[in-house]
Order: C-alpha cells, then structure tokens, then sequence
C-alpha cells in the first residue's frame, strides 16, 4: 500500500493553470523521480506535499486517511520534509541554528548550545568530509559558498524525524564528491523506510539512484513506472508531448562570414578575471563556456559597466572605457541576464514600462509619448511573438519566458551594437527556448554582435560560431569549427582545472 | 585575518560599545564630575525608560517589525498604574495589585498592535501609529490632566537605596539578567529567523505568525516596565509623557546594532544605544554648550553616531 | 488607471462623502460651503506635505521621510523673518524656503543613496538636526509675520470664490499626475521603487532619481510651511510635528502601499481629504478630547483594514 497519494492535484493562479491534475503515489523504501519541463507543475505539486502552496482541488492520503495539509509546519507535523531549491536558510543565523532552525535543542526553557552543536554535527556527519576544509558548524551562513550552502539546506532537510522527503533540484552547485556523499545518505534513508520525492533535469542522475518515475507534462501526470521498465528517450518523449526538443541540441551552426571587428578586448582584468583578450565581429555568436562560474558572467557584467575592469577595450575601432552601466548602454551595448526576477523584470510595473526605459534613455526623452511609443512598442514584441495580454498588463502575468521577451525587446527599439547574454535561457521552457535561440541567430544574421554564456553546454555547442573555455577567470581554449563538441568542451573545461 | 572578517567576527554591539565608551571619556575630560557615582546613578534612573523601551522595540525589529506606539503604551501604563495605585492604597499590596494590572495593560496593548499588524497584515508603521492614538486617547480618558502624584512609598523605593545601593541599579540589574534569559531562550533565535527570512522561516515550518505577535506582546511588556520607570522617575502619572520617546526607542535600537531590515541585533546593544542618547544629552551640557545650542549639537551627534554604526555594521554584514 | 489603483481612491472618496453627510445630521452647518471651504485649505496643506512623502515612498526601498515636520516649522519660521508682515518680502521669503527645504531633503537623500543609511534611521536623524535648529533659531529672533497677501493667499476667497491655496493644490495634483503618467522622471521613480537592481540595468541614474525623491520632499514640505505659516498668521513652535505620521497616513489611505513602486498620488489628495474631514467631524462633537482620540485612533485601524494589508505567505 502506498505511503500517500495525491491525486487530481489542481492550482491555478488567477487564469494560469499551473497544475491540472497531479498524481503521485509514493511507497516507503522507494525515491520517486518526478520529471517535466519548467513550468510544468512538478514544484507545485510538491509545495502542495510541502504545505507552501494550497492547492485548489484535489485529495491527499496518508496511511490511507485523507488529509489536509493546511501550511509548512502541519506539512512537517505530518513528517513530510522539503529542499528547496531557492533555499529557506536564514543568512544571519549560524550553520548549526539553521540546520535545526524547526526545533532548537532546549534545556528548561533554554537554548542548550552543547546540544544544539552535537545534534547538528550528527545531522551534517554524512557531509563533513566533502563540505570542505573551511566549513565550520558555528559559521554565519551567509559567508559560506553556494555548494555549502546547498549541503545545509540538505542537512537541514534530513533533520528532525521525517518519513517522507522531498528535493527539488538539490544537486545543481554540487560537485561530485558531494553529490555522491548526499546520495549515499538516500540510500540509507531509503533502507529505513523512508520515501523520497526527487526533481532534477539531470537524466544520468535519475537513473543512477532512482526507483520510479513520474513524467508531469503541462500540469497533467501523463506516466508513472520503475525506472527499469522505462529508457532515456521514452522519458523525453512523454516530457516534450508532440514537440520534439531535439533542434536545441543540435549540431554547432556552420560558421558565418565573420563581418568587421566589432569589439576587440586586449588584457582585461577585474576581480574576478585575469588577462582576457579576444575579438568579437559583427554577426558572430561568441559563446563562453567552461564548468560554471569561471568569470563567464564576470566578463559580461564587466562588460557591461558594473564592475571595474583594467585592460584595452576597442569598439569599431576606437578606445573605450566602460565605467558604469549608463556609458555602456551609450556606447551600445545591451546586457540581459537570466536571472530575471532581480536584474530584469522591473516587478509589479506594465509590460510597456519595461520595453520603453533604454529607448528613453537614449533618446535623452523627457516626456513619455504613450501614442508614438506604443506603436513601437507593439513593433518590437510583435518581433519576438511576444504573447501577452495587452502592453499596459503587469510583466508579472507573463510566464518567464514571455517575461524574458518582453525584456530582450528593450533592447530592440534602437540599435544595440553588442548584445551580451548571461544565460538567458535560465529557467526557461523547452519551446520557448528554441524561439529565442533563434532569434538571437536572426540579431547576428542582422549585424549585431553577441556574446553569449550558457549554463548548458548543450545550448552553448548549438548556438556559438565560437567558443572561449574559461577556467578560473581566464580564456584557456578557443574552440572552433569542428572542435565545437561536447567531449572538446569538457576536456578543455577539466584538462586546466 | 582581514577588516572585513574582523568586523564580521565581532558581536554586532561592538560599534555601540566603543562609541559609548568614547562618550564616557568624553564626559570624563568635560567634567569629572560627570563620572561620579552621584551623577551616575542620575543617569541610570532617567534613562531606564528609554533602556526598557529600546530593549522592546528591538525585539520587534528582530522580527523586521515595528512598533511606533511604544511611547503611547508607556504613558497609558504611566497612568494605569498611578489611578490604581490611588484606588488600591499606597501599601505594598496594593501596589503590587496596581502593577501587575499596569503590566496586563502593557501586554494587552501589544497584542492588539500584533494581531492588527500579523493577523491582520497592516503595515506595521501606520498601524502602530493608529494605535498609538487610540493608546493615547484611552490614557486621557483615564487622566484628563496631568499631576495625580503617585504613592510616596513607590517613588521613595525608586529612587532610593537599599543596602546603600540605589535601587536604579538593582532595576539594571534585573534588565540585563532579563535580557540575557530572553537570549538565551528559543524566543530569540526564532524572532531573529523571521527577521532574517520570513518566508524561509515560514517554509521551515516555524509558527511565524506567533512568534511575531508574541514579539508584539513582549514589547508591550517591556514598554510597561519602562512606564513603570517613568512612575518612578516622576512621581506621578502624564498621559502625555510618551511624547517624544518612541523615536528614540528606534535611534538606540539602531545604535545598539540592529538592522531594521530584520534579523540582526542584540537586545544588549540596545541597552549600551540609550545609554550613547542619554550621555550625549549629558556631554553637551558638560561641555558648556549654551543652552540653545544643545538640542542641536545632540540632533547632530545622535545623526553622527547612527551614521557611523550603521557604516561600521554594515560593512560587517556585506 | 487599472481597477487596482483606482478602487482606493473610490473607497476613499466615498467615505468622504459619508463622513460630511453623517457630520451635517450630526451638527448642522457641518457640511456648509464655509465649513467645506475650510477643510479643504487644511486638507491642501496636509496634502501638500503628503505629495512630497509620496514620491519618497514610491521610490521604494523603505523609503520615508520622517523629517518633514521639521523642515515645515524650520520653513515656516525662516519665512516669518524674511517677510516679516510685508508684502514685498514674499518672493525672497519663497525663495529662502524652497532652498531650506531642498538643502534638508538633499542631505537626506545624500544619507540614503551615498551612504545607503535606511531612510527611515536617516529622516529621523534629520529631524533631531531640524529641532536642535529650531531651538537655536527661535533664541533672540521673533517668530516673524505672515504678509498679508499669504494670508489671502490661503485663507481669502479669490478666484472663482475659492483661495489660492485650493487652485494650488490643484496646479500640484495635475503636475504629479503629469510627472508620474507622462514624465521619463515618473516612470523611473516607479522603476527603482519596483525593482532596483533592474532599474539600474535599464538606464536608470537610480541615485540621482533617489536623491531628488528627498530633495522634493524637502521643497513641498517647505512649501506647506510657508502657507502654513499664511494660514496662522504667525509661527510657532514645532508647527510641523502633526504632519510626520498624518503625510503618511494620508499616502497609504490613498492606495500607495509603503512598499513603494506602485500607486500615485490622485489618491493621496482624497485620503488627505479623508483624514482631515474625519478629524473635523470629532471636533465638531461635544466630546472629551479622550474620546475624540479614541474612535480617532479605532477609525484610521478601521480604514487601514479596507486597503493597505500586504498578502500573506501561503499562496
């Protein structure tokens, strides 16, 4: 008998349905792989398991009884404990307060800090060894790097007697040591009866450690069964629906005639970035690639004026300086970042309000025409087949792929020269994907010039004339032509490391 | 080991602490009488209020809270305590009686503003101030007019000794060990937690919507306790005596190390915040400042002071 | 205008309106062209002092001016001095004002965008500054007098049988309009109030926008200043304390959350209007001043539960 069951699972926010009809079965001693796109429904699926979200419709059994589930902390009360992926830990509070956050240790009334370091260091014990040498119980958790951090909120997960749990995506600042460590904890949670949820887009994982698999496809559950009667493409299949995602992973482009030089960039160093030299042409997709956080983002924030950089910077020719974001955007360059929701979307405002501000900016306006800025408003979003309902709606009603067209189109209403994405694509649906990758080939078949960091190499490979492999802020590898593989990518990614 | 992981290291009243004792130094070239134990204890017993009251106002902004009717509540305790004092008699019984009415008053204050601004999810500034009004209003009711003279043996024990020690110290004494009890409780780390991140905090599975309202409460208990101070500092009840004191509440919280962003503080730092306030009103008149000039040389030194905690714990926190 | 910013100022607007009906049956005369008259110039002051507190909150990142009270009195008696009853010292008299209100507002802003000090910890810092000011400036120099044509100004019947202060109340609500709907300078106060860092990104001098924020605070708050100073006749002191809390009362029951990036100030007129009725109408009844206090402090609760509640976690 299953240890809970939900089933016609239904959440919608306002007229967007984000989960239509879910259902999961889960049985003790079982990790239950949930699969889909973004957007899909799965996290909100397990909010719901979790208590964060309140679901519309739908019925949940534990045992066999059904249950509500009426917030976090009934969620806990009933044994069911979830990862978040964007973290609940509190910055200020130490390693050791945070992993038993739910529950200090108390003597009379009174924090016992002895116990409170002994429970924790019990809890961690499984992490110790591969959380780093640095790594102390009594750290502030704010100071630790990101793949601590995500250590702790596992810890933190594991603590305090939980039947079920629930991770989504726990593994993604990982390395492998670490990942390793965290699945031999599985397995021995599993050995004691417990369940575990788990989401990840990483399919080598899923089947490494997993038992079954349920495949979430536009909020509907279309799959559920053991790992072992299921394949790859099968899985991706039922994931995709009618559309196939292969084109995202296709072959590298055919190099196009490279145009003029565009933007030379000789000996660039910045905090993070030591000596970086390379030539950008007009129409070139120069991609950067490398393990993740080797001072991709870096250059292109650099390059973009928010931080201070030292080295010879040449745009069509003649010498240039790049001391704050306004300059850069003056000079023609135009920044988009994948993090949408704190660099892009300006929040709560109209779609029109988040299309128009670079255009304002550089026309040096002083009023805000509505009549002549709304046909061309219109012009751009038509451009990118924005759909939206309206340009005077709030941005926030648009799913994030929408959102991140809406914020692309600012830079489209007057000529950008060099275009620098930093993984624009974060968090975006498969479909929507393809339309903007194609659409950045259209911009460079346009003349303009593109720098672009992606956090999967597949993406990168698909899409670059070029590609620089970054190792610890500095070029160590040019690829091109046919050395733009996977296996050339990862060897130069890992020979510097 | 480098600035900034120093600054981090040390515990976030350190800046209060230095400035508090360059205040004292200060006093101490200005006038040497200033630091005698005569002069102390003045200081201690007129700034008790303000400590009791910071003290509270910090676990409400542990919790990235507010609470602007602090004041209100001490001047309705003020007369609470002083009309029931009248009615009960002046004898230790009655007063007692008086006091522990006075307190449930305190307390009940802060549970209103809790639910209005935690249940009822009003923003907690202008909520507090509507309260505040009505706070007022209701002492006004009680005291039209200021001057009710409380019981002589209440003010006698405030302001007098016992074993030849003043009792002002006796009342700083059971505030620190109050403090240090509520920081080493559960209470604190968990206000803290919700400061810092409601909304993990809430994901954990933390009550936070009690332990916000239980912060409002405690709140309403300290400002009790600080009205209680009042009595016995002024010997009589004013329900308009919490004019000005709430804003001060919130500079020596901010003094002590708070962020009112929520999450970062100690409720001793408040304690050494009121004293930095009351010593800077103390070194301005040592130092021979004419009269009209000491409002703003203390305006100007409190904005200075605020300044360079806030830069100092800020760097800290980056 | 979208429903969401609208249905406040109808809400608000309505209870204006039930608030002078409920007044006239109360105490007849309550809701004469006099009495109405009357409200209004002491809504335009609080309003004025209200467009100031909400371009700051707009702005967003806690933003909020606690010293406006002060710069009020410091205005309204550096006015006092400079016209001194008379006519021809108006003009230096305004001059004199705008500057001691955009000079406190600069350094607030300043404290806010420079040294990145919370803006409520800063304001209220200022005000400390302002009152020590007040306190030096009213030693040895009389309070000053309002020159009759301020007075006038304020209180008289001129165009169309309503006062200048009404007209410029006016002028102010249809320049905010403008400045908020029509002006680049409107659209990025909304920008940083809404998202900061994504402001920045697109263009915006998100100091500069910051800072002038603070500066106008300043200047409308030295303005309600001078014309308060008109309306009294003459100054006294610390004028411009009632004014701190009530300007943002004012705000928030107008419909702009203190969150900031969203709302405007078309409500912010009504809910000054609302605020100052309702206190008319508790003056009006023969009651203690207790009481008065008490269904005061009960109705601004009563109000705030109809708007300015922020949605909880649970979504």
């Amino acid at each position: 008998m299953p240890q809970l069951t939900m089933t016609d699972m239904y959440k919608a926010y306002g007229a967007t349905v984000a989960l239509k009809s879910g259902q999961i079965a889960l049985h003790p001693g079982e990790l239950h792989v949930i699969m889909g796109a973004n957007g899909s429904g799965k996290s909100t699926l397990c909010k719901i398991l979790a208590g964060s979200v309140k679901p519309d419709g739908g019925r949940i059994e534990l045992n066999g009884k059904e249950i509500t589930i009426s917030g976090p902390k009934a969620a806990r009360d009933l044994g069911v404990s979830i990862f978040y992926q964007e973290l609940s830990l509190s910055k200020n509070r130490s390693v050791a307060e945070n992993i038993l956050a739910r529950d200090l240790p108390c003597r009379a009334g009174f924090v016992d800090r002895k116990a409170v370091l002994a429970r924790a260091e019990k809890v961690f014990a499984p992490f110790r060894d591969v959380a780093g040498d640095d790594f102390d119980l009594k750290t502030r958790v704010g100071d630790l790097r990101p793949d601590q951090r995500q250590l702790v909120e596992i810890a933190k997960t594991f603590a305090g007697g939980a039947r079920i749990f629930i991770f989504d995506e726990p593994t993604s600042a990982l390395d492998r040591a670490q990942t390793e460590a965290f699945f031999r904890e599985l397995d021995r949670r599993k050995a004691e009866g417990a369940s575990i949820v788990f989401i990840s887009h990483r399919m080598e994982e899923v089947f490494e450690i997993g038992d079954r698999v349920t495949v979430i496809r536009d909020g509907e559950t279309v799959s559920s069964a053991p790992l072992a009667e299921t394949t790859r493409d099968r899985i991706v299949a039922e994931m995709v629906g009618g559309e196939t995602g292969a084109s995202v992973f296709a072959d590298p482009p055919a190099a196009p005639v490279p145009g003029p030089e565009k933007l030379r960039v000789q000996g660039l160093t910045s905090r993070r970035l030591r000596d970086v030299s390379f030539t950008l042409h007009a129409g070139e997709v120069l991609g950067l690639g490398g393990l993740h956080g080797q001072g991709q983002s870096d250059l292109l924030r650099a390059l973009f004026g928010l931080e201070p950089l030292d080295g010879t910077l040449t745009l069509d020719g003649a010498p240039i300086t790049l001391p704050s974001p306004r300059r850069a955007i003056r000079q023609g360059f135009g920044y988009i970042s994948g993090d949408r929701q704190s660099d892009g979307a300006i929040s709560g405002r109209s779609i029109f309000e988040n299309v128009v501000p670079i255009h304002l900016f550089k026309t040096r306006a002083f009023f805000v025409n509505h009549a002549t800025l709304s046909a061309e408003v219109d012009r751009v979003l038509a451009i990118l087949a924005t759909r939206h309902g309206g340009r005077m709606a709030p941005i926030s009603s648009l799913s994030g792929g929408n959102q991140q067209k809406v914020i692309i189109s600012r830079w489209l209403m007057d000529e950008t020269g060099v275009l620098l994405l930093d993984d624009p694509t974060k968090g975006i649906d498969l479909a929507t994907k393809l339309e903007l990758f194609a659409l950045i080939r259209s911009l460079a078949d346009k003349g303009m010039a593109i720098l672009l960091y992606s956090s999967e190499d597949a993406e990168l490979l698909a899409n670059s004339d070029r590609i620089l492999v970054f190792n610890n802020g500095a070029v160590v590898q040019e690829l091109q032509g046919n050395d733009r593989t996977r296996t050339q990518l990862t060897r130069a990614a890992f020979e510097a490391a | 080991m480098t600035l900034p992981s120093l600054l981090r290291k040390m515990p976030p009243f350190m800046p209060v602490l230095i400035i508090l004792i360059c205040m004292f130094a200060l006093n101490g070239l200005a006038e040497p009488n200033s630091l005698s134990p005569y002069a102390l204890k003045g200081l201690i017993s007129t700034y008790l209020a303000l400590m009791f009251l910071s003290v509270g106002q910090t676990i409400v902004i542990f919790a990235a809270d507010i609470d602007l009717s602090v004041g209100a509540i001490l001047g309705l305790v003020n007369v609470t305590l002083v009309s029931m004092m009248q009615v009960l008699g002046g004898e230790p019984a009655g007063i007692f009686a008086a006091m522990a009415i006075a307190l449930a008053v305190g307390a009940g204050c802060g549970l209103l503003n809790g639910i209005l601004v935690v249940v009822l999810r009003l923003q907690a500034i202008v909520a507090t101030f509507g309260t505040s009004v009505l706070f007022l209003g209701l002492a006004l009711w009680i005291m039209p007019v200021a001057g009710t003279p409380a019981p002589r043996l209440f003010w006698r024990t405030f302001g007098g000794r016992i074993a030849g020690i003043p009792f002002a110290y006796f009342v700083l004494a059971g505030l620190l060990v109050l403090i240090v009890l509520l920081s080493r409780s559960r209470f604190v780390p968990r206000l803290l937690t919700v400061g810092d991140d409601q909304l993990a905090a809430y994901q954990t599975g933390l009550p936070v919507q009690s332990i916000r309202v239980r912060g409002y409460v405690a709140c309403g208990i300290f400002a009790a306790l600080a009205g209680f101070c009042i009595t016995g500092d002024t010997a009589s009840g004013d329900p308009n005596v919490g004019g000005l004191i709430t804003l001060n509440s919130v500079a020596a919280a901010v003094l002590g190390g708070a962020a009112l962003s929520g999450g970062v503080g100690t409720l001793f730092g408040s304690v050494l915040g009121s004293l930095v306030i009351g010593l800077v009103g103390s070194l301005v008149f040592f130092l021979g400042t004419p009269s009209e000039w000491q409002n703003l040389v203390q305006g100007l030194t409190v904005l200075a002071a605020l300044m360079v905690g806030i830069l100092f714990g800020g760097k800290a926190r980056a | 205008m979208s429903m969401a910013t609208f249905r406040p100022i109808l809400i608000a607007g309505g209870l204006v309106v039930a608030l002078m009906i409920a007044g006239e049956l109360v105490s007849p005369g309550f809701a004469s062209p006099e009495q109405i008259l009357r409200l209004s110039i002491v809504a335009a002051l609080l309003g004025i002092v209200a467009a100031g507190q909400n371009l700051v909150i707009l702005g967003g990142r806690e933003g909020i001016d606690l010293s406006v009270g002060g710069v009020i009195s410091l205005s309204a008696l550096v006015a006092g001095n400079v016209m001194n009853g008379l006519d021809a010292g108006l003009l230096p008299a305004i001059l004199a004002c705008v500057a001691v209100g955009a000079i406190f507002g600069l350094l607030n802003g300043l404290g806010v965008t420079l040294l990145r000090i919370p803006p409520l910890v800063m304001t209220l810092g200022m005000l400390g500054v302002l009152q020590g000011l007040l306190v030096v400036a009213r030693n040895g120099i009389p309070s000053g007098r309002a020159a009759p044509m301020l007075s006038d100004f304020v209180s008289q019947p001129q165009w169309l049988g309503l006062p200048g202060i009404l007209w410029l109340w006016a002028l102010i609500g249809l320049a905010m309009a403008g400045l908020l709907g029509r002006t680049v300078f409107g659209q990025r106060i909304f920008a940083i109030g809404a998202n900061e860092p994504a402001a920045r990104l697109a263009g915006v001098p998100t100091r500069l926008t910051r800072t002038m924020l603070y500066v106008l605070s300043g200047v409308f708050s030295a303005i309600a200043g001078l014309c308060i100073l008109g309306y009294s006749g003459s100054s006294f002191a610390n004028v411009g304390g009632q004014y701190m809390l009530s300007s943002i009362i004012a705000v928030v029951l107008g419909g702009t959350p203190l969150s900031g990036g969203r709302g405007g100030y078309t409500g912010t007129m009504i809910g000054a209007l609302l605020l100052v009725v309702l206190q008319g109408l508790l003056t009006t009844l023969s009651i203690e001043e207790s009481g008065r206090q008490i269904i005061f402090g009960s109705a601004l609760i009563v109000l705030l539960l109809f708007y300015g509640r922020s949605s909880g976690m649970r979504v």
